[in-house]
């Protein structure tokens, strides 16, 4: 087919008429890039501002892995916090060890946070446990997001404490926290469900916010584009062994099929979390036997992986 | 039309689909993993896409 040149064929911003970047299915909507940036930093920061997750003083250690989602936490943070008075950033990386592919984005990182201007601290696998994930991992990839996610957690935790931070914020967006519902669904963990993350106590670990929860992966990966900042990025080489990848490909297609599917599970969660308010079903936090960490068990998942891995 | 895809492999229709839906059905992509440009320029999945256009699919990658 081929078009006259003067028609029309992308659809007009709903906000402006300009010609559209992204169709927003959940309300039907059409947008240009300037009022879809406008519009995604808009709901950051309603949804810090609604759910109090910064508070004047605190220190945000933001955890950047340079990928899409963390960058883009970053560039609205950094945005942000010219109207959050005396709040100050500080990013934080974690270098797992993954031969051809935590390089680039570690590189990635240092430049973004350069650019910004913004503290930048990294803390290896190496530094947390002696070895780095590719050799942790050997006869062991199919546990690989298991395991590299428990020690990232830890080392985020502790550079986190080192640069005296007062919470960390993630990068989790939309589609991530509709997959945690049903991954945890599917295996029977209600606890984990409705567990409550951003929750500030002196006996638990720093609060961990995520400012992204309402913004669609796709919506965050347009934000970027439009603005030259998305990275062109391999995809992590162990990511095709995790749950997790095939709850993504499950629900987009079920997204495309019935639209709201991800939000449907949002809210389901959230109904969760009111049934169970006041109810004993996440037990009681205790300190691990070994390390002495905040954990529900007698020990905790760093020092059961860590033994695991004979270290 | 000028079609490359995610893994930069490129592909010519000389009667290509009408509309970035319509294409990205025909090559079995969900359009929720993958944003489009034409021509440069990042489109919806609406936009209408004709024989001259290049078009671009843009995977989202994961794992972070």
């Amino acid at each position: 087919m081929s078009l006259s040149p003067t028609e029309k064929t992308v659809p007009g911003c709903s906000e402006c008429g300009e010609p559209a970047v992204i169709y927003q299915q959940a309300n039907r909507r059409y947008l240009c890039a300037r009022h879809l940036v406008h519009e995604v930093e808009e709901r950051v920061a309603s949804t810090i501002r609604s759910e109090d997750l910064i508070l004047p003083g605190d220190r945000i250690a933001v955890a950047l892995s340079g990928g899409k989602d963390s960058t883009a936490l970053l560039v609205i943070l950094s945005r942000i916090f010219r109207t959050l008075p005396g709040a100050t950033l500080v990013a934080v990386t974690v270098d797992e060890g993954i031969t051809g592919y935590r390089t680039d984005t570690i590189r990635a990182a240092e430049t973004l946070t350069k650019n910004l201007g913004i503290e930048h601290h990294t803390i290896s696998f190496r530094d947390l446990i002696g070895d780095d994930l590719d050799t942790l991992l050997s006869d062991r990839e199919k546990q690989a997001c298991t395991i590299c996610g428990i020690l990232r957690k830890k080392a985020v935790s502790l550079i986190a404490e080192k640069v005296n931070a007062t919470v960390i914020a993630t990068g989790h967006n939309l589609d991530d926290e509709a997959q945690s519902v049903l991954m945890n669904a599917l295996r029977g963990d209600l606890p984990r469900i409705i567990r409550k993350t951003e929750t500030r106590s002196p006996t638990a670990f720093l609060p961990r916010i995520k400012p992204l929860a309402s913004i669609s992966e796709k919506e965050i990966s347009v934000y970027l584009f439009v603005q030259g900042l998305f990275p062109h990025l391999p995809e992590c080489p162990y990511a095709s062994h995790s749950l997790r990848s095939e709850v993504r490909s499950l629900l987009s297609g079920l997204e495309i099929k019935h639209p709201g599917t991800m939000q449907n599970l949002i809210e389901s969660k959230k109904s969760i979390e009111q049934s169970c308010s006041g109810m004993p079903v996440q037990g009681l936090l205790v300190h691990c036997k070994k390390c002495g960490d905040p954990c529900s068990g007698d020990i905790c998942q760093f020092c059961r992986i860590r033994a695991s891995l004979g270290k | 039309m000028k079609v490359i895809l995610p893994d930069n492999e490129t592909r010519e229709f000389e009667n290509g689909p009408d509309t970035v839906e319509d294409l990205l059905r025909e090559l079995g992509i969900n359009s929720l993993e993958v944003m489009v440009s034409k021509n440069g320029t990042l489109i919806p999945e609406q936009a209408k896409i004709g024989s001259e256009d290049v078009i671009r699919i843009i995977r989202i990658a994961h794992g972070g």
